[in-house]
């Protein structure tokens, strides 16, 4: 395609509407050619991926944020990474119209281009709104990466367009790559300034925000910076977006004054019943964006520079080590700890059976005091917050308890989904610090919420609230709970005293987290098999633990199972093996040896 | 004439702005007494919309006027907000003439017809006067094949001619509702017409309705609505879509909001503030109201003088409601979807939020206009559906829950639903029934992923099909409810179980002992705080009346909490005698309970009882107790190795047995509670005869010396329950021998588990009834003996006294098993009751 007669980035809609006419012209004349692209892309898409993945327009996407909100022309290309935080449901709009002789089309716009002619013969279609928020504790290291218009994501997102576009395309992937790098050379001392800064400012501006977001109702997330969406979809099948996916969309932004400014003369109350769940969500605060193309994020497509190798495990056990070996620091040299949150900080939903989440591994740190926890805790956490793309931080007491709002609840005034605290995107990391709880009545909101902690520690799920029936959605979120003794409120799959010997206070440099994050967003995704004869080894070893030992449950053996996976994760290997099993069957003993020690 | 058209208030057809129809708010209004509608007109259709929006009337010209005729009785209902106008339906407008005058044509579309031109709807090859006749036809002649086999005289008219007279007698404005699988039935052809282009079927129904009334009683006024109903297909509100626009849906959901009850304009009436002249009363045309700029009056001309007269105007009710879906359409991470019903007249607060209805109606886009000054509209629509039947279906819980009364009397007049799918499930349930291992596979299925405890969830299985109750003349009622306590080690998922027959059982209350108190559960007595009125309120166990409550954490249950129980679980009702009010509610309740041992894991050197903390009057009022142990053994490890390794890494063999899925489960309960009613056969009672005696005599064998109760009569009532339920669980209405021989396996295998007295290793009622064994209560009674020997040996009247530990030492020596401090402690106690002894602290005195 030599010379375009449009512009991509500026004028998007011009592609998409010559396409259509193109299309519309060439397609046989016995059918009513309007109807045919109902519901189907006519090669504007097409054209789209092709500038965008292979051409590396990709980088010349500007994305949506509170600065570039300012200078963002409408009916532009842009992008956005949020989580889908609400559906709103269908949309029918006049996806074409009879203009004299020729087909038009208002795809990927709110209004159409030119007046809709009078009596004009006009086709509906539909597309679905979401309505997406800033992924809930996103940290800032998440953003610093993304905000520059540099290239990072580039790479990562075209490999995962790879495997939708087929063959053919990877070549194009390495000159990505080179180009990606060099972007990186110019942004990185910015970065790092940037990533410094971050560091002195603890953790405090965070919680703020976390605080934030437990109060706002309206707009799902409290991180005033970056600007909710509200999403269109075209084409897609309703199922492909899930309730709190995080996606990356690129599409065109647009913004009509006249809509802004519609909501307020409506007398009819024909208008007010027929209410629009987008009626809160003013166009100059939450920016329209017609999705052309949309992928799933995953916590590696976060990371600042994605490693090309594939996960040797001589790699793996080298980051494991540094890793290992900074965890253990960061809890006073508690190295038994340091363990267990490796495995804690690897673990994920892998499936859900019925009841059972397998792959969750919560862990419940006790032994903490007050005092304790303003060292540990707030290392701690300033370390996972460093590693991982989202975490939250609650400091659990009864207020809390009695006042927030975890649950997510459907308001069926305005047909909207409040956020609640437990809306969190799959992956997501939760600290709770119990050590501020205080003895008192808990109301029934306290009761509820207390509830719904527990469910989402043993069940991963955490119920939403539609007012008439309350509906159960899956989650993956690891959470930490460190206490003073074993939590009951709060039952984690592990419990371990943890017992601290020094206060050393390290800092990890740039590279050395990058490559935690990189490894830690790996490893986490590595499958696990067993071949079928070291399925009944294991089968034998679990009898055999099992007769030494009466007391081991299910549950027990459940969970040793689980965390002999993830330490073979950690190791960055994918086949299971005794070995491991064996690992970790002496890391509980040493667990447990340390339990007794407490008890007495 | 005056214009009206089919699309209902403020709707308008996708085309927008452009179409003349499209906008047009007015509903059509069905004219005032004296003149009934026979004539349809409609503004001819100028617009080349797709949409089938308008019907074209060769002969109609539009002409904006109601003809002068105000008796007092029109203008009357001029204002009356309820009118008999349905506009859902558009129907006819308004004509002046006489009804009778061309009566007598089968053809109800007379005026428009007079050229005998065929007249087709716009847009499609439906002629009106084909679909005419085939309304015509059906309504005269349809039978319905479920009555064929009645033979009483009134069959010489169609089913729905007998509607028809039926309303005309009732004299209401009623509607005439009709099953859209009769239409199927009679003429599919119609009924794809009817689906396809609703507007204007509906609105030919409408005249052909009346057109038929007018015929039987031509002073029969009132408009009669056609309702279409119980369409063949329904839609998942999810996958409306364009193409569904201006088609009749159906679509099934839960109402969560309902709008305030929306008066509407039809008819406006204008006054010259000059001279006080009433205009004529003006119609809605497309949701505008013309105003006359001047008075009409050739007297007064004044202009710019009318004013709107509220109260002579006419209003029609209008409602919008919100629709949700319900949660088993949602996807998997999913929110639901909700869509905007409109509803007229009639249907306006037929629904309160919370009901689940399945709508028939139509479905509908508006345009959205950006002010309400400006013209320009925005190209999204709105859209919403106009509801022209609402049927409360609830077929889930609460619906299943009224099918559980097991009240003979109501079935002979069963309204439910007899559409296809019913009958089809039912007929499944029964090919279900009749396997022969619909035993094993109803215990498989439930709560498959709960592993091993085969006969717990037998236990539960009896449970949830339940027994009989028994009412006799004489007041005396005996439950078919069976109690389950399930005690247990922790981790053995007695809570998952727990959940999983909440989930299966209509009207399963779900509760933890430990946050419930005596009042929770049962019934509690408040104040409004408003009124100062005094208010029962229900709780748990009232509200699970003829469901199971789930009672998790029964051991940490406060003392009293646990005394109302008592009362529940066997005469299964509340007493409340509180704040002036005394009253006695149903409890017929289940109870599903399970109970932690007190020393957090169970002894077996203990009883039951020991290990619960549990009173024994509470415990016999249980049927089944099931001990769930972590007992080792090498053949059971195996499995739970390979159910935990089969969790992790997916093994395609486990997958091989066949469940029945949830919903299917529910529907099995629930029929064979609502439908089978077994009795006791011959056989089996015998049989039930024979082995209680037997049972009862196992106590009695050689050897032991004291009479051991292994069975009591409260046995022999929960061995008939448990019968009973297992025959319902087959379909069966007669309790047979193979009955009885499960449901003895059954108590037995609890009884084993709960009532064994380790000591002997016998069966033994007592521990269940009083708490101790019958060889415990020899064994204190032995020592007593000894002790007061010792006493008496070893102590004088008013000498020294002797030490606890003293007496301890001396007893151990001469007794072959030793014996406990606090052994010592309860002889003492029983001496000190006898007056032997004097108990001060750790000395004792003989007096």
């Amino acid at each position: 395609m030599v010379g375009l007669p449009y512009d991509f980035l500026a004028n998007p809609l011009g592609a998409v509407r010559q396409t259509f006419e193109k299309a519309v012209a060439s397609s046989p004349t016995d059918v009513d050619p309007a109807a045919i692209f109902r519901g189907k892309d006519w090669g504007a898409v097409d054209l789209f991926r092709d500038f965008l993945f292979e051409k590396g327009g990709l980088a010349q996407v500007p994305s949506i944020d509170s600065s570039s909100m300012r200078w963002l022309q409408p009916n532009t290309l842009v992008r956005f990474r949020g989580m889908v935080q609400d559906m709103l449901g269908n949309e029918l709009y006049v996806g074409a119209f009879k203009d004299g002789s020729s087909w038009r089309t208002n795809k990927f716009t709110d209004f159409s281009p030119i007046r809709l002619p009078p009596a004009c013969e006009t086709q509906l279609w539909e597309r679905h709104l979401v309505y997406c928020v800033p992924v809930p504790g996103q940290n800032s290291w998440v953003t610093e990466t993304t905000s520059t218009p540099s290239t990072q994501n580039v790479s990562s997102s075209t490999s995962q367009h790879v495997g939708k576009r087929g063959r053919g395309s990877e070549d194009e992937d390495m000159n990505l790559n080179v180009e990606s790098d060099n972007g990186d050379l110019g942004s990185s001392p910015n970065a790092k300034k940037q990533k410094e800064h971050e560091n002195t400012c603890s953790s405090s501006c965070l919680s703020d925000d976390l605080m934030d977001h437990g109060n706002d109702s309206v707009f799902g997330s409290g991180d005033s910076n970056y600007p909710t969406c509200l999403v269109k979809i075209y084409d897609l099948p309703e199922s492909h977006l899930k309730l709190n996916d995080v996606f990356e969309f690129i599409g065109i932004y647009t913004f009509d004054p006249v809509l802004a400014v519609h909501k307020d003369d409506y007398d009819d109350p024909m208008f007010d019943l027929f209410e629009d769940p987008t009626v809160d969500l003013p166009p100059s605060k939450v920016p329209r964006l017609h999705c052309l193309i949309c992928r799933k994020l995953d916590t590696q497509d976060f990371l600042s520079n994605p490693l090309a190798f594939e996960p040797l495990s001589n790699v793996a056990r080298g980051i494991r080590e540094s890793l290992l070996s900074h965890l253990t620091a960061i809890l006073g040299n508690d190295e038994l700890a340091a363990q267990y949150l490796l495995l804690h900080l690897l673990s994920r939903v892998r499936a859900q059976v019925d009841v059972m989440s397998v792959g969750k591994l919560s862990l419940n740190l006790t032994g903490f005091t007050r005092e304790s926890v303003s060292i540990f805790g707030h290392q701690l956490t300033g370390v996972i917050q460093k590693l991982l793309p989202f975490t939250q931080d609650i400091t659990l007491t009864l207020d809390y308890l009695n006042t927030a709002t975890l649950q997510p609840r459907r308001n069926n005034k305005t047909g909207r989904l409040v956020a609640g605290v437990l809306q969190l995107a799959r992956g997501t990391h939760v600290t709770i610090n119990e050590t501020c709880m205080q003895s008192g009545t808990l109301s029934s909101n306290g009761i509820d919420n207390a509830r719904l902690l527990k469910n989402l520690l043993e069940l991963q799920k955490v119920e939403y609230d539609f007012e008439y029936y309350k509906l159960e959605m899956s989650a993956d979120v690891q959470l930490l709970i460190l206490s003073e003794a074993k939590s009951s409120i709060l039952p984690a799959d592990l419990v371990l005293p943890f017992s601290p010997r020094s206060v050393v206070s390290i800092n990890a440099t740039i590279e050395d987290l990058q490559a935690w994050r990189w490894y830690l967003a790996t490893m986490r995704s590595l499958p696990c098999s067993i071949e079928p004869e070291m399925n009944l080894m294991l089968q034998d070893e679990m009898v055999a633990s099992m007769q030494e030992d009466k007391s081991l449950g299910c549950a027990e053996l459940n969970r040793w199972l689980t965390m002999t996976e993830l330490i073979s994760a950690s190791f960055g290997e994918k086949n299971f093996s005794l070995e491991h099993w064996q690992m970790i069957k002496e890391l509980e003993r040493l667990r447990k040896d340390r339990l007794k020690e407490k008890a007495r | 004439m005056a214009s009206s058209d089919f699309s209902p208030s403020g709707a308008s057809s996708p085309d927008g702005r452009s179409s003349p129809i499209a906008n047009t708010n007015s509903s059509p209004a069905i004219g005032p007494a004296g003149r009934s509608s026979r004539r349809r007109r409609r503004a001819p259709s100028t617009t080349p919309s797709p949409s089938p929006g308008a019907l074209l009337t060769p002969s109609a010209t539009p002409s904006a006027s109601v003809p002068p005729s105000s008796t007092p009785s029109s203008f009357r209902r001029r204002w009356t907000r309820r009118h008999p106008a349905t506009p859902s339906t558009p129907m006819s407008a308004d004509d002046n003439l006489p009804p009778s005058s061309d009566a007598g044509d089968d053809d109800a579309v007379d005026h428009d017809d007079a050229d005998s031109a065929p007249v087709f709807v716009w847009g499609t090859n439906i002629s009106v006067q084909d679909v005419n006749a085939a309304i015509l036809r059906l309504l005269r002649h349809f039978r319905d094949p479920r009555e064929a086999g009645r033979g009483d005289g009134l069959l010489d008219d169609g089913k729905y001619m007998r509607s028809v007279h039926r309303i005309m007698e009732l004299e209401g404005g009623e509607s005439l509702d009709i099953d859209a699988h009769d239409v199927f039935d009679y003429d599919p052809d119609l009924y794809t017409k009817m689906v396809r282009y609703p507007l204007e079927v509906l609105a030919i129904f409408d005249i052909v309705v009346m057109d038929l009334v007018a015929r039987i009683d031509p002073l029969f006024e009132k408009h009669i609505q056609t309702r279409i109903y119980n369409l063949k297909s329904s839609v998942c509100m999810r996958n409306l879509n364009p193409s569904d626009i201006e088609k009749m849906v159906s679509v099934k959901g839960m109402i969560i909001r309902c709008s305030s009850v929306i008066p509407e304009v039809k008819e406006a009436t204008f006054r010259c503030l000059v001279c006080g002249h009433y205009s004529e009363p003006i119609l809605v045309d497309r949701g505008r109201i013309n105003e006359p700029t001047r008075c009409v009056r050739q007297e007064c001309l004044a202009m710019n003088s009318m004013t709107l007269v509220h109260n002579r105007c006419r209003f029609a009710d209008k409602q919008i409601v919100k629709l949700q879906e319900t949660p088993d359409e949602i996807p998997e991470g999913g929110t639901p979807h909700t869509v905007s019903i409109l509803m007229h007249d009639k249907l306006v607060d037929s629904g309160k939020p919370g009901d689940r209805v399945e709508i028939t109606g139509i479905y509908r886009a508006m345009s959205v206009r950006v002010g309400q000054t400006q013209r320009t509209v925005k190209s999204t629509f709105k859209t919403y559906i106009d509801c022209l039947h609402i049927k409360k279906t609830d077929k889930s819980r609460l619906l299943l829950a009224d099918q559980m009364d097991c009240d003979n009397s109501t079935t002979n007049k069963i309204v439910e639903d007899e559409n296809a799918d019913y009958q089809d499930k039912i007929d499944k349930i029964k090919e279900l029934s009749k396997l022969p291992d619909i035993y094993d596979r109803l215990t498989r299925s439930l709560a498959p992923n709960i592993w091993e405890l085969d006969d717990v969830k037998r236990g539960l299985l009896c449970q949830l099909f339940g027994g009989n109750a028994l009412k006799l003349d004489s007041g005396a009622s005996f439950r078919g409810d069976i109690n389950i306590l399930l005690v247990g080690d922790p981790g053995t998922s007695k809570s998952q179980l727990l959940q999983y027959i909440h989930q299966l059982s209509p009207r399963g209350i779900y509760t933890s002992g430990r946050g419930s108190s005596a009042v929770g559960l049962t019934a509690y007595v408040s104040k409004d705080p408003e009124t100062g009125e005094t208010v029962l309120e229900s709780g748990a166990l009232v509200l699970s009346d003829r469901g199971i409550c789930c009672i998790d954490e029964f051991d940490k249950m406060s003392e009293n909490a646990r005394s109302m129980l008592h009362e529940v679980m066997e005469q299964q009702t509340v007493s409340i005698a509180k704040a002036g009010i005394i009253a006695s509610l149903n409890a017929r309740t289940s109870v599903l309970a399970c109970a932690n041992p007190s020393e957090s894991r169970y002894n077996p050197q203990l009883s039951v009882i020991d290990n619960i903390h549990l009173p024994p009057t509470l415990l016999s009022r249980f049927d089944l107790i099931y001990l769930i142990l972590d007992k080792a053994d090498e053949q059971t490890d195996r499995r739970l190795a390979k159910h935990i390794v089969a969790l992790h890494f997916a093994d395609p063999e486990t997958q091989v047995q066949e469940f029945i899925d949830l919903p299917t489960l529910v529907a099995y309960i629930s029929y064979a509670r609502k439908h089978i009613h077994p009795q006791i056969s011959d056989e089996a009672a015998e049989e039930l005869t024979r082995r209680y005696v037997e049972m009862r005599k196992r106590g009695n064998a050689p050897g032991s010396r004291k009479k051991v109760i292994t069975a009591t009569a409260r046995q022999i009532e929960s061995l008939i329950r448990l019968g009973e339920a297992l025959a319902r669980l087959r379909f069966s209405e007669w309790v047979e021998v193979r009955d009885v021989a499960e449901a003895f396996r059954l108590l037995e295998v609890a009884l084993q588990q709960s009532a064994t007295d380790h000591s002997t290793g016998t069966i033994d009622m007592d521990l269940i009834m009083t708490g101790i064994s019958a060889s415990e209560r020899t064994r204190r009674e032995n020592l007593v003996a000894a002790l007061r020997n010792l006493v008496m040996e070893k102590l004088q009247i008013g000498g020294p006294s002797a030490r606890l530990v003293e007496l301890l030492e001396e007893l151990n020596k001469q007794s072959s098993m030793e014996v406990h401090l606090n052994d010592v402690r309860n002889a003492l106690a029983t001496l000190t009751t006898e007056g032997v002894v004097l108990l001060h602290g750790d000395s004792v005195k003989r007096i």
